[in-house]
């Protein structure tokens, strides 16, 4: 599958091409599946891998009235600052009382994010109920695994990251390699596992960078199979 | 312990704890190959190899060698490969490194320069403040060139690749700083109780002095005490452990900065524990920098870490125990010692004392040292002078001279006090009992150990204790019993060496700085009394060892010559680095961030030229430079006469969403919003509350409740954060949200444009009718959803389309497929600079700036002046009452005359009156035309404008109204 045959393409699909990426469909989009050796990338991924899944579905809610909106929705919503997994896999980050982030489940099913979408643009104009943010658009979406993960994100990022001051589900809205990012600790099936989502516009600075910080722990780029097999 | 070893050197001995005696490695100095062992430093390496020459002093030249072996001192500085000031006392050994010396001209051994310590009385203190300025021509042309020459210690290399340095954060409860025993100690404590622990070493191993000192007559104590402190340390899982790692400063809230390596740590801890012990200090005498004559302990480490024999034959002198043991030392190393020289009156009792006496060495009770005896070009002591100390504390005149090779100096050592003052600690000396201590340290810092007074082994593991559990209470981890306080029974460790004041000087207090004894008093003499004052005329401490070994015996000094004591002298302020640190790890990994829109990579593949505008990039031109003129003018052709195609998705981009959402936008800009049509577009522009223009763009009606603003590239950043900030007054039910980077977008302009995108279009008619100048319309293109706006900043037919960013290469790739047969150029910034200005339209920032009125720069089309309210409104109209003198205009010039460039000056009979903003030749008009300041009452159509070029001559025009092309509007109308 070629990405750039698509319409919606990874901000970064040049890199991962570079880098060896096999393209392959998830849902209805190409995501980079693995890098030729998926079993070798599942053990990277266990010590220090980067996935890209900017193409996947997410989108946010924010303004007077989000969180009560999407709670009436059935979105379980968790403190400031925190995240809640959602039972088709989504993740509910909240970013502030009335901001909400959602990001889909691995799979790339539309599920709740896309439900969300489209409840949103028939709800009632009478009820406070927040406004959609793209966030697939104006956020890039990388997610880091793996024992040392925390090591790579110390030599970026001035947040204490490590799995026993930053638990599971944390968020830190911060700088990472000096540029806006936010930060969301989301384990895969015990893996250590961060979800690091950068303004889109950056994200061709960022995935040089990021490999850079891995390249001493010798983490790498890891492809969608090996971030499924790690949930198995 | 004395058998010669058959590797790594003639000076080798068995025992050296940190050494590999399997592996030797050759390597080289000043050209010559050596073989030392794995693990040796470059300076225990040559000390093996009877190489004690390591360096050359800053003025004088003097040869200078191993004095602390601790990486405390300038002397050992050399230059590894390209890098200069590599501490010899630090750094490895590998195989194949090539070292050198420094600071010599022609050789080390033979210094062309050596001369200057001979004429060392006519170089004062100072003497550079009062000499070289006569006669005139001399400074430039004689002293300059020579004295560039000769500072500056080592020399960079400025071919040299760029090396690879970074940075990492660390998050501690608790910090530790020293490897010794206090900080094992306190470490370990720390840990058991719970606390997340960093020990912070500068040695490759732990222990500290445990590692080479002599604490007891069998040697047995120290190794026991080691391992069980690492048998601690060892089952702590919360411990971090950084040997080799040199803590630099600390800054408020406990931040410290940590260099291991290539890689500055930033580490914060709740709680910092000082175990920073104590530096040994050097004796003053004469000759008293001489290779051969080191610390005690260096001699030592020499000996119980690298296996290396220090000398053949020693005088040891010392003010306290220490003095004993490593006699004991060197006798077991093989050393002959020839004599035991004692400050005091009358020696302890310690246990190592009575092994000394019984192994026969002669210990001279109440003697110093006078002076040392060089060999020939005072390459290395031969022999020290020795006499009786009188009642007046200074070594006396006669006395006898002993031949040695090494003098070992066992002074007592002052406090690493470095660190401690940095936070904000005080140091203060008894006199009498030669006692230091330092208070005033805030609640979440802690000393521990010889930097605290505990002086003693026992102590300093019980003081490590202590300090740990006062960290562990401010933490609040409870249940932790309190550790016993143990008084110090040797308290008394320090008693400084008397000043010998030689009459031929030599006699140096900064080994750096090449300063001896009479500068410090003669910078005193000269009114310079109190230490921040010498050590600003004199220099003293701003060497690379930045005062450890030069602030007691100056702070002695001072006090002498002043009649006050070293308590009330003090030391100069300790200010961050507390040792060296390469530019390379300050500067860590760069990260610049830049931002790429969707289409970055096509422009790329086009052979765009990419100019930066504020983090993004944006393609100037496309095709090689060498065609850039061309190119701008095919460019700007195509899209006149054909059509063309331009990414503006760095154009800033924001929601305004909710009930409040026009009354927000009817505050914020100044036209008006109110009445504005759903799937119409008009002009933003926004003033600050000084009436000053700062942003402007376009605002699209996409429901009754949402507008969808742009704003400027470089601006969009500080108008967000200026509607949060006024909404957060204002209180109006509306969401503000930075969409930046969600919408790709291009501009596809010129009369083909639209018969190029129709086809493209699903349920948009683009006709003139359906779709008219400034509409906004949603819909499909190439199967993309996307906002299009009909607006035209470079003045002809034009569609705006913004897309969401992940399909924004789609759109390039669509519309750049289906303009093939249309003959559609892709076109940069420069050609849009050109277009926009043959509109005159202006760009804010560029033609406006801090002061700029829409009255100046004729905008007050934009602005509403029935509204009650805007930001800037009362400012406009308090201007509007008194108008600048100054006004925006459009000029031309002839086309072949010389060209101006931006900020070119506006002159008016020889007095400035404004500058050029914008200029460029218009092929369309066939002029040169531009905008720019001028004197109000010169600003009318067919004034005359003269313009001051940069080459200094003056072009003169004519004022124009600034709508130069087809002002009429009839082409981006139609």
């Amino acid at each position: 599958m070629d990405p750039a045959g698509q319409t919606r393409r990874s901000f970064v699909y040049r890199r991962l091409a570079e880098a060896g990426a096999v393209f392959g469909a998830v849902a209805d989009v190409a995501l980079a599946v693995h890098y030729g050796d998926p079993d070798a990338e599942l053990e990277t991924a266990r010590r220090l891998g980067l996935a890209d899944l900017s193409v996947l579905p997410r989108v946010g809610f924010k303004g007077a009235g989000a969180a009560k909106w999407l709670a009436a929705q059935g979105v379980s919503l968790p403190e400031v600052n925190g995240a809640a997994a959602q039972p088709d896999g989504a993740l509910a980050a909240r970013l502030g009382p009335d901001e909400v982030l959602l990001l889909g489940g691995l799979d790339g099913a539309a599920g709740l994010v896309g439900r969300l979408d489209e409840a949103w643009a028939e709800a009632s104009t009478v009820e406070p109920r927040g406004y959609p943010v793209p966030r697939r658009e104006t956020h890039a979406w990388f997610v880091v695994t793996g024992a040392q993960a925390a090591d790579m994100f110390a030599k970026l990022c001035a947040v204490d990251l490590r799995p026993q001051s930053f638990a599971n589900h944390r968020i830190a809205q911060t700088s990472v390699a000096r540029a806006n990012a936010i930060v969301i600790r989301a384990d895969l099936a015990g893996t250590l596992a961060y979800h690091l989502l950068v303004d889109s516009a950056t994200a061709d600075y960022y995935l040089p960078v990021l490999l850079d910080a891995m390249s001493e722990f010798t983490g790498g780029l890891v492809g969608h199979q090996a971030l499924q097999a790690l949930l198995q | 312990m004395t058998g010669a070893s058959a590797r790594g050197g003639a000076n080798r001995i068995a025992g050296g704890s940190q050494v590999d005696y399997g592996k030797p490695l050759g390597f080289e100095f000043e050209g010559r190959r050596y073989e030392g062992l794995a693990g040796d430093s470059i300076a225990s390496a040559l000390a093996a190899n009877g190489v004690w020459l390591l360096s050359r002093s800053f003025k004088y030249h003097r040869p200078r060698g191993v004095l602390t072996m601790a990486g405390h001192d300038g002397n050992t500085l050399v230059r590894v490969g390209n890098e200069p000031n590599v501490r010899a006392d630090r750094h490895p050994i590998s195989e194949g490194l090539a070292v050198k010396g420094q600071n010599y001209r022609g050789s080390l051994e033979k210094d062309r320069d050596a001369w200057l310590g001979r004429v060392s009385r006519f170089l004062p203190v100072g003497f550079y403040y009062r000499a070289f300025y006569k006669p005139k021509w001399a400074w430039q042309r004689l002293w300059e060139p020579w004295f560039r020459k000769s500072a500056g210690l080592g020399e960079a290399d400025l071919a040299a690749a760029h090396g690879y340095f970074d940075k990492a954060f660390g998050h501690y409860d608790v910090a530790v700083i020293g490897g010794g025993p206090a900080g094992m100690s306190a470490a370990a404590f720390a840990a058991k109780a719970g606390a997340n622990v960093v020990l912070i070493g500068e040695s490759p191993v732990l222990g500290g002095a445990l590692n080479y000192a002599r604490f007891d007559v069998e040697r047995a104590g120290a190794a026991k005490t080691r391992g069980e402190l690492a048998a601690d340390l060892e089952k702590s899982p919360n411990l971090t452990i950084m040997t080799y790692a040199a803590c630099t400063g600390w800054f408020a809230d406990n931040w410290l900065s940590v260099v291991r390596g290539e890689r500055l740590h930033k580490i914060r801890a709740r709680e910092v524990i000082l175990a920073t012990g104590a530096v040994g200090q050097p004796a003053q005498f004469r000759n008293n920098d001489l290779p051969g004559i080191m610390l005690g302990s260096a001699a030592q480490r020499l000996i119980r870490l690298y296996g290396v024999r220090p000398g053949r034959t020693a005088v040891v002198v010392t003010a306290n125990d220490d003095g004993y043991g490593a006699a004991l030392d060197l006798l077991d190393a093989g050393v002959t010692v020839a004599a035991l020289v004692d400050l005091r009156p009358e020696s302890g009792t310690a246990p190592c004392e009575d092994a000394v006496r019984e192994r026969g060495l002669t210990v001279f009770n109440g003697y110093g040292v006078s002076e040392a005896v060089p060999v020939r070009g005072n390459r290395h002591v031969s022999g020290v002078r020795i006499a009786k100390i009188g009642e007046r504390g200074a070594v006396g005149d006669g006395g006898q001279t002993i031949p040695c090779d090494l003098l070992c100096v066992c002074n007592g050592g002052m406090p690493a006090y470095q660190l401690a003052l940095q936070a904000g600690g005080r140091l203060g000396y008894d006199d009498g009992r030669s006692v230091f201590s330092i208070t005033g340290l805030g609640g979440h810092l802690h000393l521990a150990g010889a930097v605290n007074g505990a002086l003693s082994l026992e102590a300093a593991l019980a003081d490590g204790r202590r300090a740990a559990w006062r960290a562990v209470q401010a933490l609040g981890i409870g249940g932790v019993t309190e550790p016993v306080a143990l008084a110090d029974p040797t308290v008394q460790r320090m008693r400084p060496h008397p000043i010998a004041t030689h009459p031929r000087g030599m006699d140096f207090v900064d080994f750096d700085e090449d300063l001896q004894v009479k500068d410090i008093l003669n910078a005193v003499a000269e009114g310079y009394n109190e230490v921040e004052l010498v050590k600003r005329f004199s220099t003293v401490g701003m060497g690379p060892s930045q005062g450890r070994h030069s602030a007691l015996p100056t702070a002695r000094l001072v006090a002498r010559a002043t009649g006050r004591t070293v308590g009330e002298v003090g030391v100069t302020t300790a200010r961050p680095p507390v040792s060296g640190e390469k530019l390379g790890v300050l500067a860590g990994r760069g990260f610049e961030p830049e931002r790429h829109t969707a289409m970055h990579h096509r422009h790329l593949e086009a052979g765009a030229q990419m100019m930066t505008a504020g983090l993004w990039w944006r393609p100037a031109f496309y095709g090689p430079r060498a065609r850039r003129a061309d190119a701008i003018r095919e460019e700007i052709a195509a899209v006149r006469e054909n059509v063309g195609m331009i990414d503006v998705s760095t154009l800033g981009g924001l929601d305004i969403r909710g009930p409040g959402a026009a009354e927000f936008m009817n505050r914020i800009y100044t036209f008006a919003y109110v009445k504005q049509q759903v799937g119409r577009a008009r002009y933003v522009l926004m003033t600050n509350e000084a009436g000053a223009i700062i942003d402007d763009g376009i605002a699209c009606r996409l429901s009754e409740d949402h507008y969808y603003v742009t704003a400027t590239t470089g601006g969009v950043d500080r108008v967000y954060l200026m509607m949060l900030w006024w909404n957060a007054q204002w209180r109006l039910d509306v969401d503000i949200t930075n969409v930046t980077a969600a919408y790709a977008a291009v501009n596809v302009a010129g009369p083909q444009s639209r018969a190029l995108l129709a086809p493209l279009t699903e349920g948009i008619d683009l006709s003139g009718e359906a779709f008219p100048y400034m509409g906004v319309r949603e819909g499909l293109l190439a199967g993309i959803p996307a906002r299009i706006f009909r607006v035209g900043f470079v003045g002809e037919l034009g569609f705006e389309v913004h897309v969401p960013t992940s399909m924004g290469e789609a759109l390039w790739d669509a519309v750049t497929g289906a303009g093939t047969e249309f003959g559609l150029r892709p076109f940069g910034v420069e050609a849009q600079r050109v277009l926009r200005l043959e509109k005159g339209h202006i760009i804010v920032g560029q033609d406006t700036d801090a002061m700029t009125t829409p009255e100046e720069a004729d905008m007050t089309w934009a602005i509403a002046k029935r509204k009650p309210f805007f930001v800037g409104k009362r400012s406009i109209e308090m201007r509007g009452r008194r108008l600048s003198k100054r006004k925006l205009v459009g000029f031309t010039l002839d086309a072949d005359g010389p060209l101006p460039e931006e900020s070119n000056l506006v002159l008016r009979r020889g007095e400035i009156v404004g500058f050029v903003t914008s200029v460029a030749r218009s092929a369309a008009l066939a002029k040169t035309i531009g905008l720019a300041y001028t004197a109000r009452d010169a600003s009318e159509p067919g004034a005359a404008i003269r313009i001051r070029l940069s080459s200094g001559g003056d072009v003169n025009g004519v004022v124009v109204a600034p709508h130069f092309y087809d002002p009429e509007n009839k082409r981006q109308e139609m």
